[in-house]
C-alpha cells in the first residue's frame, strides 16, 4: 500500500455541530433573495411548460415537429435525456456504496435528489408524447373488462414501462431512506410546531437508537444492492426502444453498452453543473463538496466520455464492416447527411471537450468544469436527437425521406422540462438537506487520529 | 353484523351440532345466520339492503348518483336535436347499410367515362368505373372519383342569383332570386331574339336534341361550343387531310408502336383512362410488347412510361414529324410514298434531327421502328402543348405520317367510334365574340363555363360580354364569368340529374340522377326545356314531355333505341330498364371496326412553313392541364389540389417547369419567383426545377390561381390562362416566347416526395424486353433468407395483392380511389409540407440518368400487410395484430398513439392522425363518408387494410349464398378504378387465382424482401423496351449474385446516378 494520503473529505475542521449547522442553514433559515428569484423564474418555466402540455394535449401531436417519417422527436429525445441524466444519482449513492467510496457522502444526496426528479422529469414524456395520452393507463398490464386485454409483451415500450417506473420506484425508497436520520435531526432542531410536525412525520419516528441504526443500515444496504442492477438495466431497457426496432441506426447490439456509458456521461455532467451552482448559492457547502470531489467527478465524466466516444467510432466499424448498405448509408449520413451539424455537435461535445480533463488544472477549475458540464449536457441531447431523428429522417426507401418540422412547441417542451426540474430542485434545497448529516459525519477524523495511509479504514 | 340475531337463534338450535364435521364454534353451536351464510355466495345481497335503513341505501344512493351525474353534465353542450324518421313506407331497393349502385357518366368537358355510383340510404358515396361500359372498362382517372366532393361541395351555389349590374356591367349586388322569377324575365328577352348559346362540347344526344328544339322555338338561337382544353385542330387537321372534320379515336389496343408527340395520353388527353386500358394490354412483357417513344417539351405522365423520350420545343413539333416522315420514306427504299402536298416540306426537314440536337441513331430506330410496324403503329399529337401557330399544320403532318404508314383506318379509327360530338372550335367562338362586339347577341346563355377565367384577353371576350343585353350564367358558382351575367342560375352536379353521352358516336350511355338535387339548382337540360317549353311555336316533343327524364327518355325512343344492338326486338320500357341497368349501349360489332384507310389529300406549304416565327435563343411556353385538375372546374376539390402530381409529386400549387440546365444557367432554385412574359402579359410564378424538360421550355399547368373557386380553391396557384391567345380562330397555348426574370420573391413548393434517387437501392426492379426473353427473372436479385421459425399457417383465406410495375403508369387514380373508400382526410398545404399527408396508397417516382432527360420509375406503395410484420411485435398495446387471414389489422380503438410501429415500418406506409382532421371537414361534405370505414379520430394511426370492409361485405356474402369466394369477387378500392388494371386482388390460398399467379410470375418480387418481413405485395419487375436502360440498371440477370451487397450497391451507384450528383444538393437529396 502506497503512503499518499487523501485530502480530508471535508475541509474547515468541522465539528460535528458545525456540520449540522452548516447543512442545515438553507433549511432553517428563511429563503434569500436568490433563491426567490431562482425559484420564481424556474416555476414560471414550469407553468410554461405545462400550459404547452396542456396545449399539445387539447390540440394534437401534430403542434410537434413529429411527422411522418420521424414519428419520435423532442419528447422522445428529451425522455432519454432526463432518464440518462438520473443514472449518475443511483451510481454515486448505490454502486460507490457497496465500493464503500466515502468520498460520495457528501455528493450522494444531491446526486440522488437530481435521480428523482429527473426521472420524475422523464416520467411525463412517454405519457405525453402518445396520440391519446388519456388512455396511457392501458400500457398498464391489469386485469381489464376489455376481454381482458393484455398488453404486448413483446413491446419494448412495455419494458420501458416496467424499466422506468421500478426504477423510478426504489430511487425514491433509496433516496427518502437515507433523508430519515436527516429528518429527524430537523425534527429534533425545530423551533416552530408546524415544522416538528411535517418533519416527525418525515423522519418516521426515527430515535437514533442503535437498534434504529442498525435496522437503517441494513435496509440501506439492501436498497443499495438493489438499485445497482437497475443503473445497468433501466437505460439497457431504455437502449431497447432502439435496438429491437429494424430501423437501420437503430438496430444496433451495441446500444445497451453505449447508452448506460452515456447516461453515467450525462448524469455525472448534470451533477457537476448542479453541485457548482450550489457550492455558490450555499458558500458554506465549499467545505463538503471541495475541489477533490469534483475532480473525481470529472475523472469519470472523461472516462464515461471516452467510452461513449469509442461506442461512436465503433459504430461506424460495425457499419462498414456488415456489408448492409443500408447501414452504411444511416451512418454516413449521421456524420455528412442533412443533420451533419447534430452530428458535429454531439462529437464536439461528447467527444472533444471532454478531453481537457486530461489536464489537471482544468478538472480543478470550477468554471471549467462548470463550461465542460453544459457541453457535456447539450452534447447528451443531442446524441439522443441524432439517434432518434437522423435514423429515422432516411431509412429503407429514398421516397420516404423527409426532415424533422421543428415547431415552437419542441422548443417550448425542451426548456419548459428544465423548468419542472429546477423547480423541484430548488424546492428540495430549501426543505432537504443537500448533504447527507448522518453520512458525512463518519468520514470526518472527529477524535480520531488523521490515518497516515489512505484507502483502507 | 347482526349480533342481535345470532344470540336469539343461538339456543334453539344446538341439534344441529352433531353433524358431520364443522368449522367454527358457531357452526358447531348451530348458528343460524351462520348457516345462512354459508348458502348464500354473498355475504349480503344487494337487493337485502333495506331503503333507509342502513344509512345510504342502494336506492337513494342510485338516486343521489344519478342526480350528481344529471348536475355534473348539466353544464356541458346539449347535443344537437336530431330526428331518426322511419320510413313510413320502405323503398324496395334499399336495405339499410346495404350499397345500391347507379350506372351513370361522367363527363368533364373532355374526358368521359362510365360509371357506378354507390349509393347508401339514398346517398351517393362514391364514384366507381362502370365495367360495363365499352370505353373505360370499368377504370376510372382521379378527376372522376372528385366527382362525388363536387356534389358536396359546401362552396356551390345553393339557389339562383341576380347580380344587378352598374352602368359599366360590372356587378353592383348580388341578390337571391327564384327560377320563376328568372324564367319570367329571360324568357322576355329570349323572346326578343338575338340568341345565342355557349358551351363547352356536349356530347349528349337530349341536349342536342333540346338544343335544337330551343332554336326553332327562338328564332333560329345560335349554339356555339368551346372546349377549356380545345382539340379542334385535330378536327381541323382531319378536314384538311382527308375532308372530314372529326376526332379519330386511336386504337391503342391495335398499335405496337406508339410515337406521342408532345400528347400526354396517359395523363390528360382526351381520354386517357381508355386509352392507358388499351395501351397496358399490348405491354405484356414478351415477343409482342409494345413500344412508347415520346417527344416531348416537358416530362408528363405519357414521358414517364415511354421507352424512349426526346425533348422537344414546342414549336419544334413539326419538325419532328417532317423528318420522321423523310426518314421513314428514305429507309422504306421506295416503298412508302411521302403524300406530294406535303413532300416538299418533308424534303426540307430531312436534315432536321442534327439540327435538333438528336441522337440520330435513336431517330433512326424510331423511323425504321415505325415503318416494321407499317399498319399496326400510332403517331399521336394533341393537347394544349400542341396548340402553337402551326397546331393544324402538325395535324396535318401527323395525318399524312399515319397515312403514309397504313395506320389510318387500323390504328386510327375514323368511321365507327369517333368522338364525334366534341365539337368545340375557337373560329366559332371568335364569331360570336365578334357579333357579341358587334350587339347583335341580344340574350347570351352561358354553360358552366367560367370564360373570363378561361380566356386570354386578346379574345375580346369579357368585353363584348359587357355589350350583351341579357347574360345568363349555369355555373355553381358566382364567379368572373358569373358575376358579368345578369342572373347565375347553378345548374347542380351530374348526379343530382338525368342526362345523357354519345361519348364515341355509337357508345349511348346514360346519367342516373342518384340524389334529389341538393339545392335550388336546374341542369342546362332542364332550363332549355322549361323555357323552351314556354314559347309560342314550342315543338310537339317538348310539350309532351313533362319533365326532363321524360325529353331524355323520348330522345332515347326515338334515336337511339333502333341504333343499338341493345334496343332491337323488346318494347322501349324493357329498353330503357336495361339501359338503366347497363349504363350503356353500344354496337360490339360496330366498335370492332376501325374503317379503311383514307386518301390523304392535305398539304402544308413551304410558305406556311417560312411564316413561322423564327425559333429564337429564347424560351418557349409550354401550358397543360395538370392530371389534377385539369382545366381548373375541380379546383375546389381537396381530394385532388392534395393529390401529389404524377411526375413532380408536388401538392396544392401549379409552377414554372424549368430544366436543370435551364436552372443553372438563369441561377434559379426551386420555389424562387420569376416574373414570365409572354406577349403583354407577365405573370408571377414559382418555379420548380423538373427534370425532363426541354431546356428553352418553361412549362405552366392551367387552371389554378383561381378567386372564386371556393374556400379549397382559391388562391391555390397562378392563372396560366392568361398566358394563352385567342386569335385568328386558333387557340394558342404553346409555343409562344417567353422572357423569364428572376426576382427576389421566395415562395414554398410543397411535394409528397423529397428525394427523387433509389441510392442504388432495389426499389423499382426493372428489366429490358430482350433481357427479360433471355430471362423472364432478369432484374430480380434474390436474398438467401435463413430462418429458425416455422412459417405462419393461414388455413383459410390468404390475401395477397400484386402490382405489375409494368403496367402502372403512375396515373394517381388509386390515390384517390382509396382517399374516397376509406374516409382519409386532406390535410392542407401547410401539413403536407410538415409531412403530415395522410394517403393510404402514395406512389413513389424516382428517376434514374442524367437529369436532362431522366428515367423514371414509378411505384405505388401500400401496407403490405407483412406475415412478419415489424409494427405488431412492438406495439404495446396490441393495436395492430395480425388475423388469420394474414391482414395485418389496426384496431383504432386500441391505439393509443405510441408512433412505435410507424418508426419500425420499413415502408413507411403508416400514417399518423396529428390532429382531429374530421373534425374539421365540413358539412355536407361529411355525407361522403363511407359508414363502413371508421373515422378515425386523433391520435391514432391508420393504414391500407386492404379494404378489409370490402372482404367482409364479399366473405359474407358467398357464406350467405353457401358458396365458395368466386376470384375477382372481392376488389379493394385501388384495384378497382386502376385504368391500366395494375393491381390484382385475392386468395394466395386459391392456387388458380389470378392474384396467385403474379405471385408465381417469373418477374415477381418482394420490396425489400431481404428484411424477412415477408410482405403479402407482389411487385412485377418493370420491362422497358429499350436497351439502353439495362446500362444504367446494373443489376442483370448475368451479375453475378455472390457478391456481396456492399459491392453491388456500390457499383449501382456510381453507374446509376453519377450523372446526377451535380444536380443534387447532398444535403436534402433535392434537384437544384
Amino acid at each position: 500500500m502506497s503512503t499518499v494520503t487523501r485530502n480530508p473529505l471535508v475541509l474547515g475542521n468541522k465539528s460535528y455541530k458545525d456540520i449540522t449547522d452548516d447543512i442545515l442553514a438553507p433549511v432553517e433559515a428563511p429563503p434569500g433573495k436568490r433563491w426567490f428569484a431562482l425559484f420564481l423564474s424556474a416555476k414560471m418555466l414550469f407553468l410554461f411548460y405545462i400550459l404547452h402540455i396542456a396545449y399539445i394535449i387539447a390540440t394534437g401531436m401534430g403542434l410537434l415537429g413529429v411527422n411522418h417519417p420521424i414519428g419520435w422527436g423532442t419528447m422522445i429525445i428529451t425522455f432519454v435525456f432526463w432518464i440518462g441524466i438520473g443514472h449518475a444519482g443511483t451510481l454515486i449513492s448505490a454502486v460507490l456504496f457497496l465500493f464503500r467510496q466515502k468520498w460520495r457522502t457528501s455528493v450522494a444526496r444531491s446526486a440522488e435528489a437530481m435521480t428523482v426528479f429527473a426521472v420524475m422529469t422523464a416520467g411525463i414524456f412517454p405519457l405525453i408524447h402518445t396520440g391519446r395520452p388519456w388512455l396511457d393507463f392501458w400500457l398498464l398490464p391489469y386485469p381489464n373488462q376489455r376481454g381482458p386485454l393484455w398488453v404486448n409483451f413483446r413491446s419494448p415500450l412495455l419494458w420501458d414501462v416496467f424499466a422506468v417506473s421500478t426504477y423510478a420506484t426504489v430511487s425514491s425508497v433509496f433516496w427518502y431512506v437515507g433523508l430519515v436520520p436527516d429528518f429527524a435531526t430537523i425534527r429534533d432542531r425545530a423551533q416552530t410546531k408546524l415544522r416538528k410536525t411535517i418533519y416527525g412525520a418525515l423522519s418516521l419516528g426515527w430515535r437514533g437508537s442503535a437498534r434504529d441504526w442498525s435496522h437503517y443500515e441494513m435496509v440501506y444496504l439492501l436498497l443499495a444492492g438493489l438499485s445497482t442492477p437497475l443503473v445497468l438495466s433501466v437505460h439497457t431497457i431504455v437502449s431497447f426502444d432502439f435496438a429491437v426496432s429494424m430501423l437501420p441506426g437503430w438496430h444496433t447490439t451495441i446500444f445497451p453498452p453505449y447508452f448506460v456509458a452515456g447516461a453515467i456521461f450525462s448524469g455525472f455532467g448534470m451533477v457537476v453543473t448542479l453541485l457548482t451552482l450550489v457550492r455558490i448559492g450555499f458558500p458554506q457547502f465549499k467545505d463538503y463538496i471541495t475541489i477533490d470531489h469534483m475532480e473525481v467527478m470529472n475523472k469519470i465524466i472523461m472516462a464515461t466520455g471516452l467510452l461513449v466516444g469509442y461506442a461512436y467510432g465503433s459504430e461506424f466499424f460495425i457499419a462498414w464492416y456488415s456489408g448492409n448498405p443500408y447501414e452504411v448509408y444511416a451512418f454516413t449520413n449521421r456524420a455528412f447527411g442533412p443533420y451533419w451539424w447534430a452530428y458535429w455537435t454531439m462529437i464536439t461535445c461528447n467527444v472533444v471537450i471532454p478531453q481537457l480533463f486530461w489536464f489537471r488544472q482544468f478538472r480543478r477549475s470550477i468554471p471549467v468544469m462548470f463550461v465542460v458540464s453544459i457541453f457535456v449536457n447539450i452534447g447528451m441531447w443531442f446524441e439522443r436527437f441524432v439517434i432518434t431523428v437522423t435514423s429515422l429522417h432516411r431509412d429503407f426507401l429514398p421516397s420516404n425521406w423527409g426532415m424533422y418540422a421543428w415547431s415552437w412547441f419542441d422548443t417550448a417542451i425542451l426548456f419548459g422540462s428544465f423548468g419542472m426540474f429546477l423547480t423541484i430542485f430548488m424546492l428540495y434545497l430549501k426543505f432537504v438537506p443537500a448533504i447527507s448529516i448522518a453520512e458525512v459525519k463518519p468520514v470526518l477524523y472527529v477524535g480520531k487520529k488523521r490515518p497516515n495511509h489512505g484507502g483502507g479504514h | 353484523m347482526d349480533s342481535q340475531n345470532t344470540q336469539n337463534t343461538s339456543d334453539s338450535n344446538t341439534t344441529s351440532s352433531g353433524s358431520a364435521y364443522w368449522m367454527s364454534l358457531e357452526q358447531w353451536n348451530g348458528d343460524q345466520a351462520l348457516a345462512d351464510r354459508f348458502e348464500n355466495e354473498f355475504m349480503s345481497s344487494p337487493l337485502s339492503s333495506e331503503d333507509g335503513k342502513d344509512g345510504v341505501a342502494r336506492r337513494d344512493f342510485l338516486k343521489i348518483m344519478g342526480a350528481s351525474l344529471a348536475l355534473a353534465t348539466a353544464g356541458c353542450i346539449r347535443r344537437p336535436q336530431a330526428h331518426i324518421i322511419p320510413y313510413a313506407k320502405a323503398p324496395k331497393e334499399i336495405t339499410p347499410g346495404e350499397p345500391n349502385y347507379y350506372t351513370s357518366t361522367w363527363f368533364d368537358g373532355t374526358e368521359g367515362a362510365g360509371v357506378l355510383v354507390k349509393t347508401l340510404e339514398g346517398r351517393p358515396i362514391k364514384v366507381e368505373g362502370n365495367p360495363e361500359h365499352p370505353m373505360t372498362l370499368g377504370g376510372l382517372s382521379a378527376r372522376a372519383h372528385g366527382e362525388i366532393l363536387s356534389l358536396y361541395d359546401p362552396d356551390r351555389l345553393r339557389a339562383p342569383v341576380r347580380n344587378l349590374q352598374n352602368k359599366e356591367r360590372t356587378n353592383k349586388e348580388s341578390v337571391a332570386t327564384t327560377f320563376e322569377e328568372a324564367d319570367e324575365k329571360i324568357l322576355a328577352s329570349l323572346k326578343a331574339g338575338g340568341v345565342a348559346l355557349l358551351t363547352g362540347s356536349k356530347p349528349s344526344p337530349s341536349l342536342k336534341a333540346i338544343v335544337s328544339d330551343f332554336s326553332k322555338a327562338f328564332s333560329g338561337a345560335r349554339w356555339v361550343q368551346y372546349d377549356s382544353l380545345p382539340v379542334d385542330a385535330i378536327r381541323a387537321g382531319q378536314k384538311a387531310s382527308y375532308g372530314r372534320a372529326i376526332l379519330p379515336r386511336y386504337r391503342f389496343d391495335k398499335a405496337s408502336m406508339v410515337v406521342s408527340i408532345d400528347a400526354d395520353f396517359l395523363g390528360t388527353f382526351l381520354s386517357p383512362v381508355e386509352f392507358a386500358k388499351q395501351w397496358a394490354k399490348n405491354r405484356a412483357p414478351g415477343k409482342d410488347m409494345s413500344r412508347l417513344v415520346a417527344f416531348e417539351s416537358f416530362l408528363s405522365t405519357t414521358g414517364m412510361n415511354a421507352d424512349d423520350r426526346f425533348r422537344i420545343r414546342p414549336s419544334q413539333q413539326l419538325d419532328v414529324v417532317l423528318s420522321l416522315i423523310s426518314r421513314v420514306a428514305k429507309l422504306s427504299k421506295g416503298s412508302v410514298v411521302i403524300p406530294g402536298g406535303i413532300s416538299a416540306a418533308a424534303k426540307a426537314f430531312e436534315n432536321a434531327p442534327k439540327a435538333l440536337g438528336f441522337d440520330e441513331v435513336l431517330f433512326d430506330k424510331v423511323a425504321s421502328e415505325l415503318l416494321q410496324a407499317r399498319g399496326s403503329s400510332l403517331v399521336i399529337a394533341g393537347g394544349l402543348p400542341t396548340l402553337t401557330e402551326t397546331q393544324v399544320e402538325l395535324q396535318v403532318a401527323v395525318n399524312a405520317l399515319n397515312s403514309m404508314l397504313g395506320n389510318d383506318g387500323k390504328t386510327i379509327d375514323h368511321d365507327t367510334a369517333v368522338f364525334e360530338t366534341m365539337s368545340g372550335s375557337a373560329e366559332s367562338l371568335q364569331a360570336l365574340i365578334a357579333d357579341m362586339a358587334a350587339g347583335s347577341i341580344k340574350t347570351l346563355i352561358i354553360d358552366d363555363l367560367n370564360l373570363n377565367y378561361l380566356l386570354p384577353q386578346d379574345s375580346g371576350f369579357s368585353e363584348a360580354l359587357k355589350k350583351v343585353e341579357t347574360v345568363v350564367y349555369t355555373g355553381n358558382r358566382n364567379d368572373e364569368t358569373g358575376s358579368a351575367s345578369q342572373w347565375v342560375l347553378p345548374a347542380g352536379t351530374g348526379l343530382e340529374t338525368w342526362g345523357d353521352f354519345e361519348l364515341q358516336s355509337g357508345v349511348f350511355s346514360i346519367q342516373q340522377p342518384t340524389i334529389m338535387p341538393m339545392y335550388q339548382t336546374r341542369s342546362l337540360g332542364e332550363v332549355l326545356l322549361a323555357w323552351t317549353a314556354k314559347a309560342a311555336n314550342a315543338p310537339q316533343r317538348v310539350k309532351s314531355a313533362a319533365t326532363w327524364r321524360d325529353y331524355v327518355m323520348g330522345v332515347w325512343k326515338a334515336e337511339i333505341q333502333g341504333s343499338v344492338e341493345l334496343g332491337s326486338g323488346k318494347s322501349f320500357e324493357d329498353f330503357w330498364l336495361q339501359v338503366l341497368q347497363v349504363g350503356v349501349a353500344s354496337n360490339k360489332g360496330r366498335r370492332e371496326r376501325s374503317g379503311s384507310g383514307r386518301a390523304f389529300v392535305g398539304s402544308i406549304s413551304e410558305a406556311s412553313l417560312k411564316a413561322r416565327p423564327a425559333v429564337g435563343a429564347g424560351y418557349e411556353l409550354a401550358l397543360y392541364p395538370s392530371v389534377q385538375i385539369g382545366d381548373g372546374k375541380l379546383g375546389n376539390i381537396a381530394w385532388l389540389q392534395e393529390l401529389p402530381d404524377p411526375v413532380s409529386k408536388v401538392v396544392w400549387d401549379n409552377y414554372l417547369q424549368v430544366s436543370p440546365a435551364m436552372a443553372r444557367k438563369e441561377g434559379l432554385n426551386k420555389g424562387d419567383i420569376v416574373e414570365l412574359k409572354v406577349g403583354d402579359v407577365t405573370v408571377k410564378a414559382p418555379v420548380l426545377v423538373q427534370p425532363g424538360v426541354h431546356d428553352s421550355v418553361v412549362a405552366l399547368a392551367v387552371g389554378y390561381g383561381q378567386k372564386t373557386a371556393g374556400k379549397v380553391g382559391n388562391g391555390v396557384g397562378v392563372n396560366a390562362y392568361p398566358l394563352s391567345s385567342l386569335a385568328k380562330g386558333k387557340s394558342i397555348f404553346s409555343g409562344r416566347a417567353a422572357t423569364v426574370t428572376k426576382t427576389s420573391g421566395r415562395y414554398d413548393l410543397v411535394s409528397t416526395q423529397d428525394h427523387h434517387l433509389m441510392e442504388g437501392r432495389k426499389i423499382v426492379l426493372e428489366s429490358t424486353k430482350s433481357a427479360f426473353e433471355k430471362d423472364p427473372s432478369s432484374g430480380i436479385h434474390k436474398h438467401q433468407i435463413f430462418t429458425i421459425w416455422p412459417e405462419h399457417q393461414y388455413t383459410k383465406n390468404k390475401w395477397g395483392l400484386a402490382i405489375d410495375l409494368n403496367s402502372c403508369t403512375g396515373c394517381s387514380a388509386c390515390v384517390i380511389a382509396c382517399q374516397s373508400e376509406n374516409n382519409i382526410p386532406t390535410v392542407g398545404k401547410k401539413y403536407v409540407m410538415q409531412g403530415r399527408e395522410m394517403h393510404w396508397i402514395r406512389i413513389d417516382r424516382y428517376y434514374k440518368g442524367s437529369p436532362d432527360n431522366p428515367d423514371v420509375a414509378i411505384m405505388p406503395l401500400t401496407c403490405q400487410h407483412c406475415e412478419n410484420a415489424p409494427c405488431e411485435t412492438v406495439c404495446p398495446v396490441l393495436a395492430t395484430v395480425h388475423n388469420d387471414e394474414g391482414l395485418n389489422d389496426m384496431v383504432y380503438n386500441r391505439c393509443v398513439g405510441t408512433r412505435y410501429c410507424a418508426n419500425n415500418c420499413p415502408y413507411k406506409v403508416r400514417r399518423f392522425n396529428w390532429f382531429n382532421y374530421m373534425k374539421k371537414r365540413e358539412e355536407p361534405l361529411h355525407m361522403a363518408y363511407n359508414p363502413d370505414v371508421t373515422v378515425r379520430p386523433r391520435g391514432v394511426m391508420e393504414k391500407c387494410t386492404f379494404c378489409v370492409q370490402r372482404i367482409r361485405r364479399g366473405t359474407n356474402k358467398a357464406r350467405d349464398e353457401k358458396r365458395d369466394l368466386r376470384d375477382g369477387e372481392i376488389t379493394p378500392a385501388c384495384a378497382e378504378s386502376c385504368p391500366s388494371d395494375a393491381i390484382t386482388f385475392g386468395n394466395l390460398n386459391d392456387p388458380k387465382s389470378r392474384v396467385s399467379k403474379m405471385f408465381e410470375n417469373k418477374r415477381s418480387y418482394k420490396l425489400l424482401e431481404e428484411l424477412n418481413a415477408v410482405p403479402r405485395v407482389a411487385y412485377q419487375v418493370r420491362v422497358r423496351n429499350a436497351d439502353r436502360v439495362m446500362e444504367a440498371n446494373s443489376h442483370g440477370p448475368a451479375d453475378n449474385h455472390d457478391k456481396s451487397h456492399g459491392d453491388d450497391v456500390k457499383k449501382d451507384d456510381k453507374k446509376s446516378h453519377g450523372l446526377l450528383k451535380q444536380d443534387v444538393n447532398e444535403k436534402t437529396g433535392e434537384l437544384v
